[in-house]
C-alpha cells in the first residue's frame, strides 16, 4: 500500500451537512433523470452515507453491508485477472436489479432499479453523478478535523455505554 | 473506520469478532441477536456453508440509539476462523473500529488461538495496522466445558498486551453483552480523537504505542485493567465504569427489564419472498447443542447468499 493510500484509508470519514446536502442533491438528480428506484451512497466499509428515492423497502444498513462486501470481494477477483478493481457491478433479478458504481477511492453508489427504466438510462446518468460526487469527495476524503473540534460531546461513550445498559437490562 | 455524519447525525462503527474456526464467533452474534430487542436490530445475514462454517462473514446491525444527538449504530461482523479463508478475513477486516478476539477456552485449543491471534495481527499489518492501535479485547470462550484451561493460563500466553478479557459460553448467552459493551467503550472513546490524536501511525514494529494526547488514558494502563466476566461494578477499573450506574441499577429493580414485542420497525418490512431463503437453503442446520426458541428463530433471515455473492466470497478466498 503506497503512503497516500495509506493515509487514506486511516482518516475517518467526517461528513458535514453541507456535503450531505450536495450529495443529496446530485442523489436527487439522479433519480429524476434514471427514473431509477433508489440510490444509496455507501463508503467501502459498508456504513450508508446518504440515500435518496423510494422510501427503501429494505434494510439499508445490510444492503450496504453486503454491497461493500460483495465489492471487496471482486476487487480480489480483478486483481487475479490483473485489474485493479472493477468499477462498474450489476446484479439483475426478476423485478429489482442493483447497480454499484466505484466513487473516487472510499464510496460506492449502489442503485436499484425495475423495469421502468434500463440498465442504459442507469449506467449513463450513474456515470454522471458519479463524477460530480468525486469532485465532492476530494474536499471530505482530503479533510481532517482540526484538532480542538468535538466531534462528538464530551461523555459520548459514558452515555452510549448507559444506552447499552438499557438496552440489554440485566445481560448488561 | 467508523463514519462520523454530521449532516444525517449519524455515528457508525465497524466491531469484528475474531478468532480461530468453530471458536464461536458467529454463536457470539446470535445471541447479541437474540438479546437485542426488536426495534434496535435490522436482519442478521450469514453467509455460510451448509456446515455452518461462516464462508465470508456474518453481519448484523446494533442500532443503540440516539447519544447526545447522534444516531449511533453498530455494525458487527464476524470472520470465517478456518485458516483456509485468511483473505476473507483480511477483507471482513477492514475498516474495523475494534476486534472482539473470540478464543476457545478448550485444553487442545491454546495453539489455534495462538495461531489466529499471529494471524490477525498479519491481517492488520497487511491494512497497514498494528494490533496495539486497534481497539481490542479478548474473550475466551466455552467456559462450560469440562476441559478448559485456567484463565491464568489463557491470559499468559494469549494476552500479551493486557487488553481487558471476558469470560463466557456464548452457547448459553453468558458473557457475550459484557464482552460487546467492554469493546464498544473502548471504540467509542477512541472516536472522538483524530488521526493525529491517536497513537502515531505508522510504528516500528515492537514499539509501544506512545499516546499523543496526555489526556487520553495511556494505552498501557488502560490495557492491563483486566476485567473478568462478573466483576462487580464497584471493582471495575475506573474507565469501564458508567457514572450513571446507580440510576440504571435502581431502574433495573423495578420489575423486570422491560422487553416488549415492539411492533418491527418500518424499514423491515417482511422481504419479498425472492429475497427470503431460496428453497433448499435452510435456517443453519440445528446442531444439538442449540437451543434455538421459535419465536426467536422467526426474527432471522439466515440468507444463503445464492450465486453471485457466494461465489465472489469463494474467489476471495481461494486467493492468496
Ligand atoms: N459448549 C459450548 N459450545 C459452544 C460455545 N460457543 C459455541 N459453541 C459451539 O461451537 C460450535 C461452533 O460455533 P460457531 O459459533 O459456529 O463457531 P465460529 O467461530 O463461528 O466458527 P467458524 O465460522 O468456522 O469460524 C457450535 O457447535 C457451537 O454451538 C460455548 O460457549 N460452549
Ligand atoms: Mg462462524
Amino acid at each position: 500500500m503506497s503512503n497516500i493510500e495509506k493515509e487514506l484509508v486511516q482518516n475517518r470519514l467526517v461528513f458535514y451537512e453541507n456535503d450531505i446536502e450536495k450529495i443529496n442533491k446530485v442523489l436527487q438528480a439522479f433519480i429524476t433523470l434514471s427514473e431509477a428506484k433508489c440510490a444509496m451512497l455507501i463508503d467501502k466499509e459498508g456504513h450508508m452515507v446518504t440515500n435518496a428515492g423510494q422510501e427503501a423497502q429494505f434494510d439499508t444498513d445490510t444492503i450496504s453491508a453486503l454491497a461493500a462486501g460483495s465489492f471487496a470481494a471482486t476487487k480480489e477477483m480483478a486483481k487475479v485477472l490483473g485489474e485493479d478493481e472493477f468499477s462498474v457491478l450489476f446484479h439483475q433479478g426478476k423485478v429489482d436489479n442493483i447497480q454499484l458504481t466505484l466513487i473516487g477511492d472510499r464510496c460506492l453508489l449502489a442503485v436499484v432499479f425495475d423495469e421502468r427504466t434500463t440498465i442504459g438510462m442507469v449506467r449513463l446518468y450513474a456515470k454522471e453523478a458519479a463524477t460530480r460526487l468525486m469532485e465532492i469527495f476530494k474536499v471530505v476524503e482530503k479533510r481532517e478535523p482540526s484538532a480542538d473540534e468535538k466531534l462528538l460531546k464530551d461523555g459520548f461513550s459514558n452515555d452510549a455505554g448507559n444506552k447499552m445498559d438499557d438496552l440489554f437490562g440485566e445481560d448488561a | 473506520m467508523a463514519q462520523i455524519n454530521l449532516g444525517r447525525k449519524e455515528v457508525s462503527c465497524k466491531i469484528v469478532y475474531y478468532g480461530p474456526g468453530l471458536s464461536g464467533k458467529t454463536t457470539n452474534l446470535e445471541k447479541v441477536y437474540e438479546k437485542t430487542p426488536e426495534d434496535n436490530k435490522g436482519r442478521m445475514t450469514s453467509i455460510a456453508t451448509e456446515g455452518d462454517r461462516t464462508l465470508f462473514f456474518d453481519y448484523m446491525p446494533l442500532d443503540i440509539g440516539t447519544i447526545s444527538g447522534m444516531h449511533t449504530k453498530f455494525q458487527l461482523y464476524t470472520v470465517p476462523g478456518q485458516t483456509y479463508y485468511k483473505s476473507t478475513r483480511k477483507l471482513v477486516l477492514q475498516g474495523a473500529d475494534g476486534v472482539i478476539f473470540v478464543a476457545d477456552s478448550g485444553t487442545d485449543k491454546i495453539e489455534e488461538n495462538a495461531q489466529s491471534l499471529a494471524d490477525l495481527r498479519d491481517n492488520l499489518a497487511e491494512n497497514g495496522l498494528t494490533l496495539e492501535e486497534m481497539p481490542f479485547v479478548i474473550q475466551y470462550n466455552k467456559r462450560d466445558l469440562p476441559d478448559v484451561l485456567d484463565i491464568a493460563i489463557l491470559e499468559e500466553k494469549l494476552n500479551e498486551g493486557k487488553v481487558p478479557h471476558f469470560t463466557a459460553s456464548a452457547v448459553t448467552g453468558e458473557g457475550v453483552i459484557p464482552t460487546l459493551k467492554g469493546l464498544s467503550r473502548i471504540v467509542l472513546d477512541n472516536l472522538n480523537k483524530t488521526s493525529s490524536q491517536r497513537p502515531a501511525r505508522p510504528k516500528p514494529a515492537g514499539a509501544q504505542a506512545a499516546p499523543a494526547q496526555p489526556a487520553k488514558p495511556a494505552p498501557a494502563a488502560q490495557r492491563q485493567a483486566v476485567q473478568p466476566a462478573k466483576t462487580p461494578a464497584s471493582q471495575r477499573p475506573a474507565h469501564l465504569a458508567a457514572p450513571a450506574k446507580p440510576a440504571l441499577a435502581a431502574k433495573r429493580n423495578v420489575g423486570t427489564p422491560a422487553r416488549p414485542a415492539a411492533p418491527p420497525k418500518g424499514v423491515k418490512k417482511p422481504v419479498r419472498p425472492a429475497a427470503g431463503r431460496p428453497p433448499g437453503a435452510t435456517a443453519r442446520p440445528a446442531r444439538s447443542a442449540r437451543p434455538v426458541a421459535v419465536p426467536e428463530k422467526k426474527n432471522m433471515t439466515w440468507i444463503y447468499v445464492s450465486a453471485g455473492a457466494a461465489a465472489a466470497a469463494l474467489v476471495a478466498a481461494l486467493l492468496l
